[in-house]
């Protein structure tokens, strides 16, 4: 669960101070800002311009999961058990692949797996980036906070910071994730899914917010004292102006660096919890629960583990591409 | 960069490619044979438990024969064995009272095994049995074994420190359920429980207050094995267990192996059932069921003469069903260990919504859920067919795939919420679904409810558990009907808490018959037993029948004379030998 801090992040191209003057009219230069320079970048960028289609194609899927069951006339729950043979294992080829079953269907239970992945997309994509969001806007404000006011509360802030990095997250989440569900539910009460999805996103908020807190207020300490920071207290902002309008729009390169690196850690730990049985449940739609399923089955029906682990692959890695090429292009003294 | 992305996009589609090559699924396969039925006699003529054992044919001396499980065996030590490897194990190493001897195909017969004949009902009302201790049988060390050290051994069976075995002689002895403060071991080591006396050193007698006509079969768990007072050593006892039977433990490598040599004192000639054809037996811990499969499979070195007692996962039961060469390395046998669906009668008081559930239900679909035919066989009785004078029945006759129209029919448009709770591991999750979906097919609202799983057997054997349906298993300790149905639906048994009677019926009618049957020779039960079961399903129907567990073991090629035990389903070695 560890998250790439952005390092080294070169913050004079982006501090007003060192925006460069157009240069003569005249002269072919054209006046451009940080944030259109590093889009030209991001442009250039073979890798991204891919890494990110496939995101935005897989977005597309799990939004549109609605509409593609009904195009494809399957429900994520419905059981296809006569096309298995009397084993439970999926007739024909590959796994029960064919025209009705693009992916083929699970052994014993006998659902799609095509429609089930297609939900499972969007269990995922929702939990990491909600996730991702929610740690990223309490790591800014505990980081900016901590930063900016120094003393006793940058030293408080601090100790919670490392009080919930020495958390072992996994154990944390294997011991609390089970009772929770107790506590709120009676013994004759389902859990709904939208209840285990509120305490996966919980969990990781509680252990995520600390890498972006720390990153941020490296950041905001090494701004604090710049001119243009002390000519705005000079001028007797107030707080709030100082640090939204002054501070965090020269951190925002860090800060969408560590977004978008956090995200496919949290693709990848909601699919570790619920491999371990501790995240989604079946009958709700999840990639690690379904490649916990599949692992089993590799020597007998290899297609089941293959659909699912090669797209969660595909998944990861286009996020991992995708924000090394966003920080790339915000930061391209880091180019090797 | 691209001549690698085209070799990688090239090497993923030959991979996609060579998964869709391994082949069409057409379906075939071999089914389990469903119409083993057992049938069983209570020997009568005293040469049935005069050894020696027949030979089996093909079977030579030599080799080691291996084992392969993953977890230990929980106890060794014979008062403490209950479970099922340790019931497989025990006869090797320790004799009892009396003993089945099985032919492997459901044929049984209960035999003498330290004693001459399988007990002698002295007064003909089941309240006193006595035994005669067989000439000739000794302990590893020589001694002879006589009617104390049997004796020793059922008394030791009350020590509430020797907890996980069976517990029929000290309640029938002490004629209460609280047996240990009936009667104090610790305090009378050298006395004998209430009941039990030893005349001499060849007879011992069980005197009970009430009938147990049922004496016999309990006699063949091995709680009824002997042991020297002098070598008790408590609770360390399940170490190194003083052997009686063919095979003596030489080492125990605690979670790694156990080694079982040959114990030179074991005289065949007073042994009607047991064989010492390898040299050792060796219990081999560690390996998973899929890596225990796979090994057998590739048959290799030590492997060959080894069997899996993990039997084959149900994720690789289509590679091993399906492969030709494999056939005559597998054994497939159903077993008797039945599962049903659980009605909660405190709750689902309604016998039309029981008789709902029992129409609705889908068998087929189910088992396909569960691993398919060579997992579990359909049931639609209480009783499974390895009971003594099983009759076969269906209450609900509603075919293989449940009759959904039937059930709606009897909820009369009702839809009744239901919750069906289920331990929270793997499997049990996916029953959940498999049977929440199955049932609201048929107008059922179904709420699937996790039970933490070490703590599921405990929470719905209490009396007011929160759940209207759960998943229960009986495997009865032999295959008569008095094992069966007066545990699971005697509603004069039911307490606060530990309740074998799940479904908490309690309908005097039916209590009453148990009495009546209970009372009967165990020769005649049976076929009274297999009519109470209709009775029950058909009156009360307290339960969803749904399946038999099947048993589905690899072994090498160099294994021989292995077989499915009659009585408990699982591998028996009385028989085993390496083949060359």
């Amino acid at each position: 669960m560890s998250l790439s801090p952005v390092e080294d992040i070169a913050l004079s191209e982006f501090s007003p101070g060192t925006v460069a003057e157009p240069a003569a009219p005249g002269s072919g230069f054209v006046g451009r800002s940080p944030g259109q320079l590093a889009w030209a970048r991001l442009r250039r960028d073979r890798v991204a311009m891919v890494s990110g289609g496939v995101l935005v194609f897989f977005f597309l899927v799990a939004l549109a999961a609605p509409l593609i069951q009904w195009a494809y006339g399957t429900d994520p729950q419905q059981q296809f058990q006569d096309s298995l043979d009397l084993y439970g294992m999926p007739l024909g080829y590959a796994g029960g692949v064919t025209g009705s079953h693009w992916f083929g269907l699970e052994p014993s239970l006998g659902r799609d797996i095509f429609i089930r992945m297609v939900y499972g997309l969007r269990t995922s994509l929702f939990i990491a980036l909600a996730a991702g969001v929610i740690t990223t806007v309490i790591g800014v404000l505990a980081g900016v906070l901590a930063g900016y006011a120094g003393g006793w509360l940058d030293a408080v802030i601090g100790w919670v910071t490392d009080f919930a990095l020495a958390m072992p997250f996994l154990i944390v989440a294997l011991a609390l994730v089970p009772t929770v569900s107790l506590r709120f539910y009676g013994p004759r009460e389902a859990v709904p899914s939208s209840f285990r999805v509120a305490v996966l996103i919980t969990v990781f908020a509680l252990f995520g917010w600390t890498s972006a807190a720390r990153l941020v207020r490296g950041q905001v300490v090494s701004l604090r004292e710049r001119e243009f920071i002390e000519a705005a207290r000079a001028s007797g902002v107030s707080t709030a102006h100082m640090l939204f309008r002054q501070v965090l729009p020269n951190i925002w390169a860090p800060i969408l660096v560590s977004f978008s690196l956090a995200v496919p850690s949290y693709v990848t730990g909601e699919a570790v919890l619920s491999f371990l049985g501790v995240g989604i449940v079946d009958p709700t739609p999840d990639f690690g629960a379904m490649i916990f399923r599949s692992i089993h089955y590799l020597q007998t029906d290899p297609t089941y583990v293959f659909f699912p682990g090669v797209t969660i692959f595909i998944l990861v890695l286009a996020f991992n591409l995708f924000g090394d090429a966003v920080r790339d292009a915000l930061d391209p003294r880091s180019n090797r | 960069m691209r001549p690698r992305v085209a070799v990688a996009a090239g090497s993923a589609i030959v991979l996609f490619a060579a998964l869709g090559a391994c082949g069409k699924n057409t379906g075939q396969g071999t089914a389990t044979d469903n119409n083993r039925t057992t049938t069983g006699v209570i020997a009568t003529d005293p040469k049935d438990s005069m050894g020696p054992a027949a030979p089996v044919p093909g079977a030579t001396k030599g080799g080691t024969f291996y084992v392969l499980r993953q977890p230990k065996i929980n106890h060794l030590d014979p008062q403490r064995v209950y479970s099922f490897a340790g019931l497989s194990a025990a006869p090797l190493y320790s004799r009892f009272l009396t003993t089945w001897k099985d032919d492997g195909k459901g044929h049984l017969t209960l035999v003498g095994d330290l004693a001459t004949t399988p007990g002698k009902d002295v007064k003909g009302d089941c309240t006193t049995w006595q035994f005669t201790i067989k000439d000739g049988v000794k302990f590893e060390d020589g001694s002879p074994i006589t009617s104390k050290e049997i004796a020793y051994g059922i008394a030791r069976s009350f020590d509430p420190d020797l907890t996980g075995g069976p517990t029929y002689l000290q309640e029938w002895l002490a004629n209460t359920p609280e047996y240990d403060t009936a009667w104090d071991f610790k305090a009378n080591k050298t006395s004998l429980p209430p009941g039990l006396t030893t005349p001499d050193a060849k007879t011992l007698v069980f005197t009970f207050q009430k009938p147990h006509c049922d004496l016999p079969f309990a006699a063949s768990l091995p709680f009824t094995a002997p042991m020297p007072p002098a070598k008790d050593t408590g609770v360390n006892y399940d170490n190194q267990p003083f052997s009686s039977g063919p095979y003596k433990i030489t080492k125990i490598v605690p979670g790694v192996q156990m080694v079982l040599e040959r114990n030179t004192n074991w005289d065949p000639a007073t042994d009607p059932v047991r064989h010492q054809y390898p040299d050792s037996f060796v219990w081999s811990y560690g390996a998973d069921a899929t890596a225990e499969a796979n090994r057998i499979i590739s048959d290799s070195g030590p492997d060959a003469s080894a069997i899996s007692w993990d039997g084959v996962p149900s994720t690789l039961t289509a590679a091993v069903a399906g492969n030709a060469s494999l056939k005559d390395r597998t054994l497939l046998e159903p077993t008797p260990s039945a599962n049903r669906l659980t009605i909660n009668m405190q709750r689902v008081t309604d016998l039309s919504i029981r008789q709902a559930l029992n129409y609705a239900i889908d068998r087929d679909d189910l088992i396909k859920a569960l691993g398919g035919a060579t997992v579990a066989s359909p049931l639609t009785t209480l009783m499974p067919p390895a009971t003594l004078g099983y009759q076969q029945y269906d209450a609900y006759p509603a075919g293989p795939n449940g009759n959904p129209e039937k059930a709606k029919q009897l909820l009369n448009g009702r839809t009744p919420e239901l919750v069906l709770g289920v331990a929270d591991d793997d499997q049990d999750t996916q029953i959940g679904t498999q049977v929440k979906n199955n049932l609201e097919k048929a107008g059922f609202k179904i709420t699937v409810k996790t039970i933490p799983q070490d703590s599921k057997l405990d929470e719905t054997k209490k009396k007011n558990n929160p759940w209207d349906l759960y998943i229960d298993t009986w495997g009865a300790d032999w295959p008569s009907g008095a094992s069966i149905l007066p545990p699971l639906f005697d509603g004069r048994t039911i307490k606060d808490e530990g309740n074998s009677d799940t479904s908490f019926m309690n309908d005097s009618a039916i209590n009453a018959e148990f009495d009546r049957i209970l009372a009967m020779p165990p020769a005649q039960q049976g076929p009274e037993w297999a009519k109470l079961d209709k009775r029950i399903m058909t009156q009360d129907a307290p339960a969803v029948p749904l399946y038999v567990d099947v048993a589905f073991y690899l072994h090498g090629s160099k294994a021989g004379g292995l077989f499915i035990g009659s009585v408990f389903g699982y591998p028996e070695f009385v028989n085993a030998f390496v083949k060359p």
